[in-house]
C-alpha cells in the first residue's frame, strides 16, 4: 500500500516535470509540422487558397522525376561527414587548449566563439571577398596555385569551400561544449593519474577522454543533426551554385516549396528527410551512448 | 635546469601557435568590425585594405536611423523570456529522464529530442497559422514564449548527458535527510549543473539574441517589437545592400552578445561536481 | 491529492497558459492599412511618402514592414495565416496570375491615368489580356553600363553589333582594361542578359516575346532553331568569360562594382539603372554611359530594355480596401506623389511626368528609347522560380561542366517542366 503510494507520487512527479517540455514543442514543432504533412499529399504552389489532394503522387514524383533530391541527399551525407569529424576534431583539440591556464584564454575563448554569432548575410559577403581579393593578394605573395583556384566557382572545389566556412562558423559552439564537458572532469583523478606517473598524453587517452564519453556524444549529435539541417551557410556563400552543384537537402526543400512554388512536393521531401534523419540520428545515438563510460 | 627551459619554450612555442590560429579564424570578424568604419565605396572597392578615415558617420547614422536603444530593449526581453523558460523546463525535463527510467521517459525522450531534427523552414507556413491561433504572434513575451519550444530539445539533450555526471548518491543521500523531489532537484541537484547552465544560456543567449528567421516571422512588423538583427537587414537588398550601414547596424547588434559571453564565461566554474562528491 | 491536482494544472498550465493574453494581434481597422513588401532599398523614401500622406489623411495609419531576405516565404506564410497585407509585392508579367486570386484590379482607379502604358501592359493578366493587377515603385532600365571615359580614351564608338563587340573588346583588353565584368555569380544576371536576345529572336522570327516564351513553355520551341539565342546570346557569354573577371563565378554584384568603380572593367553585365548611385559612391568622378546588347548584326536592334519588374499589389478582400486604395491613388496622381519619383526615390518614374532625371542611366535611357525604341521587358513573361533554374543552368555552362547543347537541352526541358505546369 505504501509501496504502490510512493510509486504513484514518483510517476506523478515524472510527468509534472517532463510535461511542460512535452507540450511546449509539440505545439511549436509536432503540430506545425503535421500540419505541413497535410500539404505533401496535395498539389499546392503555396499561394492558391485551396490545394488539391493528389494522394502519394508527390513522394512517386520525388523520385521518378528528377535526380535534384538524390544529388541533394548525396550532398548533404558529404558534408555532413567531414563537418561532423573536421569540427569535432578540432574543437576538442582547441577545447584542451583553452583549459589550460593562461591569461588570454578568456578571451581566446571569445575569438573562437564570435563566428557563430555573426549574421549570415555578413558573413557571406566577408568571405567571398576573402575567397577573391584575399586570396588574390595571398597568391601574389607566396606565388602558390592553391590561392588561384576558384574556390566558389568551381563546381568541385565549392564543396570544400562550404565546409571550410561551415566548419569555421560553427566551431565554437563545440568549443563551448567541450570546455563544459572538459570542467566537469574531476581533478582528483586526474591528480591521482599524476601521483601515478602517467604523462599528459596519456593522462588524456587514458582518462579524460573516456570521461569526457557525454560531451562527445553530446557534440557528435549536435554536429550530426546541424550538419544534415545546412543551410544558411550555404544560401551566403553559394545559394546552391554554381550551376546548381551545392544544393543541400533542406535548401533544395525550400527551393522546391517556395521558389518553385510546389509546396506539396517540398513538404513531401521534407518528410521522407525527417524520416531519413530520425534513423540516421538513432543508429548514431545508440552507438554512441554504448560506449559511453559513467562515473 | 635543461629540461625545463625546454619545457618552458615549448609551452612558448605553443602559445604563439594557438595565437595564430586565432588570429587566421579571427579575421573575418575583424574585417566586419574594420568595414564598418568606412563609407560605402571603399567597402565595395576593397573590403580588405584599411579605412582611409575613421567613418563615425555610419555610426551616428545607424543608432538613430534604427532606434537603436529600444530596439535593444525588445531583444533584452526576448532573450530573457526564452532563456528562463528554457532552462526551467529542459533540466526539470533532463532530471527525470535521466533518473527514472520507464517506458513513460523513453517516449518523452524521444519525443522532447526528436524536434532537433525538423528544419525550421518546412514549418514556418503552418507554424505561423498556428501561432496566430494562440495569440502568440505579433509580441515580444509570445515570441519569447516560442523560443521555449524551439529552445527545449536542444538544451534537455545537453542537460541529459551532463545529469548523467551527476552521481546518483546524491540523490539517494537527499531522500535519507527527508527531501522530497523538489527539494532534491532544486536545492541540490540544479545548483551543481551551473557550469551546464551556463553552457545552455550561452548557447541560447547567442541564438536568440542573433536569430533571424523566427523574429522576422514573427514581430517584423512593428518598431515596437523589432529586434536588433533585423533593423539590420533594412539595409540589405536584393540589387542595392547598403554595406557600410548593414556592417555598421550588424556590428552593434553584436557586440553586446559578445559582452554578454565573455561576462558569462567567467562563471563556467571548474570542478563543481568534484568539489561537490568530496564534501 | 487536491493539492497535488493543483499543482500538476499550474505547472503544466505554466506552458500553455502563458499563451493567453501574451500576444497582441491588431485588430483590422479600416483606416489601418498594412503595407508589407520587398525593396527595403526604397524605405527611407517609402517613409518619407508615409509621412507626406499623413498630412493628407491624418486618420490613416500605414504599418510599413520590408525585409529582403525570405520575401516570398513570408509573404506564403502571411497570406495563409489570415495576415493578409494590404499592400504586397511580386514581380510584374507572369506572377501577376500567380497572385491574381488575392488582387485588386486596379484599371478603373484613378491612378490607371497617370501610370505609363509600358508599366501598366506588364500589371495586366497574361491570362485574361486584361486588367492592371498592380502598380510600380519605379520604371526601370536595362542595358549595357559602361565607362565612357575608357571608351573615349581609346577612341571608341560604344558598339552597335554583334562583331564591333567583339572588335571592341580586343581592343580594350589591348590597352590594358577588363573589357567586361560579368557578374555571373548571381542568378539574374542572366535573365537580364537574356531577355535581350529574346527580344531579338521574336522580332527576327516574326512573333512577340509573349507568344516565343509561350511556345518555349509548351515544349514547341528549341534554342536552336533561334540563332540570336544559340548563337548570339551563347557567344556573348562565351566573350564575356573570355574578356572578363579571372573567376566568373565567383563575381557577385558588389565585385562587379568594385571593377566598374574604381575604372578598371569597361562595361557591366546583366545590371541598369539601379547601380549607378552605388558606382558613383565608388569614384565620384566616373563617367557613366548606357545602352543596349548588341544583340545582333543589325545595329537597330541594339535597344536598352524598358518597364517595370516589379509589382505592388492590392489586397482585394481587405477591410481596409478604400483607405488603401485612396493612398495608392494619391501616390500616382498628387504632384507630391508624382514628383516622389525623381525627387526622393531617385528612381525613373512609372507615371506620366515631365521631371527631368539626375541619373545618367536614366537620361540616355530615355533619350535611346525615343530614338531608336525599347525592346520588350522579356523577363517579365516568366516566373522567377524558371529564373533561378536558368541562372544555375547558364552557371554549370560557365563552369564547363555542361557544353552548350546540353545546356539548351536542360533549358528546354525545365523551361516546360517548370512554367508549363503552372
Amino acid at each position: 500500500m505504501l509501496k504502490s503510494k510512493r510509486k504513484r507520487k514518483e510517476m506523478f512527479d515524472t510527468v509534472l516535470y517532463t510535461l511542460p517540455a512535452i507540450i511546449l514543442v509539440t505545439v511549436m514543432m509536432y503540430i506545425p509540422f503535421v500540419m505541413s504533412g497535410y500539404y505533401s499529399l496535395t498539389k499546392w504552389n503555396g499561394i492558391a487558397k485551396d490545394a488539391e489532394f493528389i494522394g502519394l503522387e508527390n513522394f512517386v514524383t520525388i523520385f521518378s522525376k528528377s535526380k535534384d533530391f538524390t544529388n541533394a541527399l548525396l550532398f548533404t551525407g558529404k558534408y555532413t561527414l567531414l563537418f561532423i569529424i573536421f569540427s569535432n576534431v578540432l574543437a576538442l583539440f582547441l577545447a584542451v587548449c583553452l583549459t589550460k591556464k593562461f591569461k588570454m584564454a578568456n578571451v581566446l575563448r571569445g575569438v573562437f566563439f564570435i563566428p557563430y554569432i555573426m549574421s549570415m548575410t555578413i558573413v557571406g559577403f566577408i568571405w567571398k571577398f576573402i575567397f577573391t581579393q584575399g586570396f588574390a593578394k595571398l597568391a601574389d605573395m607566396t606565388g602558390w596555385a592553391v590561392w588561384d583556384f576558384s574556390w566558389l566557382g568551381d563546381p568541385n572545389l565549392a564543396f570544400y569551400s562550404v565546409v571550410l566556412v561551415g566548419v569555421w562558423q560553427s566551431l565554437g559552439f563545440y568549443i563551448v561544449l567541450y570546455i563544459a564537458g572538459l570542467q566537469a572532469v574531476p581533478s582528483d583523478v586526474l591528480e591521482a593519474a599524476t601521483v601515478d606517473g602517467a604523462t599528459s598524453r596519456q593522462r588524456f587517452f587514458k582518462v579524460t577522454l573516456p570521461l569526457l564519453g557525454p560531451s562527445i556524444t553530446t557534440c557528435i549529435f549536435m554536429s550530426l543533426t546541424n550538419g544534415l539541417k545546412v543551410f544558411d551557410i550555404i544560401l551566403a556563400l553559394t545559394k546552391g551554385g554554381p550551376g546548381g552543384s551545392t544544393y543541400s537537402v533542406t535548401l533544395q526543400i525550400y527551393k522546391e516549396a517556395f521558389q518553385n512554388n510546389n509546396y506539396g512536393l517540398g513538404s513531401a521531401e521534407s518528410i521522407i528527410y525527417f524520416l531519413v534523419v530520425l534513423i540516421v540520428t538513432q543508429v548514431v545515438l545508440k552507438f554512441f551512448s554504448s560506449r559511453e563510460v559513467e562515473l | 635546469m635543461n629540461v625545463k627551459t625546454r619545457k618552458k619554450t615549448g609551452k612558448i612555442v605553443f602559445y604563439v601557435l594557438l595565437l595564430l590560429v586565432a588570429v587566421i579564424y579571427i579575421y573575418p570578424v575583424y574585417l566586419m568590425f574594420m568595414n564598418s568604419f568606412k563609407p560605402f565605396g571603399e567597402i565595395v572597392r576593397d573590403a580588405i585594405a584599411l579605412p582611409s578615415k575613421l567613418e563615425v558617420e555610419n555610426y551616428t547614422y545607424v543608432v538613430d536611423k534604427i532606434d537603436y536603444f529600444r530596439l535593444f530593449g525588445n531583444n533584452v526581453i526576448i532573450t530573457v523570456t526564452g532563456i528562463v523558460g528554457i532552462v526551467l523546463f529542459s533540466s526539470a525535463a533532463a532530471y527525470m529522464l535521466d533518473r527514472r527510467k520507464s517506458k513513460y521517459t523513453r517516449i518523452a525522450h524521444l519525443l522532447i529530442i526528436t524536434p532537433m531534427l525538423i528544419p525550421f523552414q518546412t514549418i514556418m507556413i503552418t507554424l505561423l497559422k498556428a501561432m496566430n491561433v494562440i495569440h502568440l504572434s505579433g509580441s515580444r513575451l509570445g515570441l519569447g514564449v516560442q523560443y521555449w519550444g524551439f529552445g527545449i530539445p536542444m538544451a534537455t539533450f545537453i542537460f541529459y548527458n551532463f545529469m548523467k555526471t551527476i552521481p546518483k548518491e546524491l540523490d539517494e543521500s537527499a531522500t535519507i535527510d527527508g527531501a522530497n523531489t523538489h527539494i532534491t532537484f532544486f536545492r541540490v541537484i540544479f545548483p551543481l549543473l551551473k557550469s551546464v547552465t551556463v553552457t545552455v544560456i550561452v548557447l541560447d543567449v547567442m541564438w536568440i539574441w542573433n536569430d533571424f528567421l523566427l523574429p522576422l516571422l514573427m514581430v517584423n512588423s512593428s518598431n515596437e517589437t523589432k529586434t536588433l538583427v533585423l533593423a539590420a537587414y533594412t539595409f540589405v537588398g536584393q540589387m542595392n545592400t547598403k554595406w557600410h550601414y548593414a556592417m555598421t547596424a550588424m556590428v552593434l547588434a553584436v557586440t553586446p552578445s559578445i559582452i554578454i559571453f565573455i561576462f558569462l564565461q567567467k562563471y563556467i566554474v571548474e570542478g563543481v561536481v568534484a568539489g561537490a562528491v568530496k564534501g | 491529492m487536491k493539492k497535488k491536482l493543483l499543482s500538476v494544472l499550474l505547472s503544466t498550465a505554466m506552458a500553455a497558459s502563458a499563451f493567453a493574453g501574451l500576444g497582441v494581434t491588431a485588430a483590422a481597422e479600416e483606416n489601418e492599412i498594412y503595407m508589407f513588401i520587398s525593396s527595403p532599398e526604397y524605405a527611407d523614401a517609402i517613409n518619407e511618402l508615409i509621412d507626406a500622406y499623413k498630412e493628407v489623411a491624418p486618420d490613416v495609419t500605414i504599418n510599413y514592414e520590408t525585409t529582403q531576405n525570405d520575401y516570398p516565404t513570408l509573404l506564403k506564410a502571411k497570406l495563409n495565416s489570415g495576415e493578409v497585407p494590404d499592400i504586397f509585392s511580386s514581380t510584374s508579367g507572369k506572377e501577376i496570375d500567380v497572385y491574381r486570386e488575392w488582387s485588386a484590379d486596379l484599371s478603373d482607379q484613378p491612378l490607371a491615368e497617370t501610370m505609363l502604358p509600358s508599366v501598366a501592359s506588364s500589371m495586366q493578366s497574361t491570362e485574361e489580356g486584361s486588367g492592371i493587377y498592380g502598380l510600380a515603385i519605379k520604371g526601370n532600365y536595362f542595358g549595357i553600363v559602361y565607362n565612357k571615359g575608357i571608351f573615349e580614351e581609346l577612341g571608341l564608338e560604344f558598339p552597335q553589333t554583334v562583331e564591333e563587340l567583339t572588335a571592341a573588346c580586343e581592343k580594350i583588353s589591348e590597352a590594358g582594361y577588363k573589357p567586361f565584368t560579368s557578374g555571373f555569380s548571381e542568378w539574374w544576371v542572366f535573365k537580364h542578359v537574356w531577355q535581350h536576345y529574346l527580344a531579338a529572336a521574336a522580332t527576327n522570327a516574326d512573333t512577340t516575346v509573349a507568344e516565343l516564351v509561350a511556345k518555349f513553355e509548351s515544349g514547341e520551341a528549341k534554342v536552336a532553331d533561334y540563332p540570336e539565342l544559340y548563337t548570339n546570346f551563347f557567344d556573348f557569354i562565351d566573350l564575356v568569360v573570355k574578356y572578363g573577371d579571372d573567376k566568373p563565378l565567383e563575381t557577385a554584384l558588389e565585385n562587379e562594382l568594385a571593377a566598374f568603380g574604381s575604372g578598371e572593367a569597361a562595361m557591366v553585365c546583366g545590371q541598369g539603372a539601379w547601380i549607378e548611385a552605388d558606382a558613383l559612391a565608388i569614384d565620384p568622378e566616373l563617367q557613366i554611359g548606357f545602352n543596349g546588347y548588341p544583340v545582333t548584326d543589325d545595329p537597330a536592334q541594339c535597344q536598352v530594355i524598358s518597364g517595370s519588374d516589379q509589382a505592388l499589389r492590392v489586397y482585394k478582400d481587405s477591410e481596409s480596401l478604400q483607405a488603401t486604395l485612396d493612398f495608392v491613388n494619391w501616390w500616382y496622381t498628387s504632384e507630391y506623389g508624382m514628383d516622389w519619383f525623381n525627387n526622393v526615390a531617385g528612381v525613373v518614374p512609372p507615371v506620366k511626368t515631365d521631371a527631368e532625371s539626375e541619373f545618367e542611366v536614366i537620361k540616355q535611357g530615355s533619350a535611346l528609347e525615343a530614338e531608336k525604341g525599347a525592346a520588350p521587358l522579356g523577363v517579365c513573361y516568366s516566373t522567377d522560380s524558371w529564373h533561378q533554374v536558368f541562372g544555375e543552368l547558364m552557371q554549370a555552362y560557365v563552369a564547363g561542366t555542361a557544353d552548350k547543347d546540353a545546356t539548351c537541352a536542360a533549358i528546354e526541358e525545365q523551361w516546360a517542366a517548370i512554367e508549363g505546369a503552372q
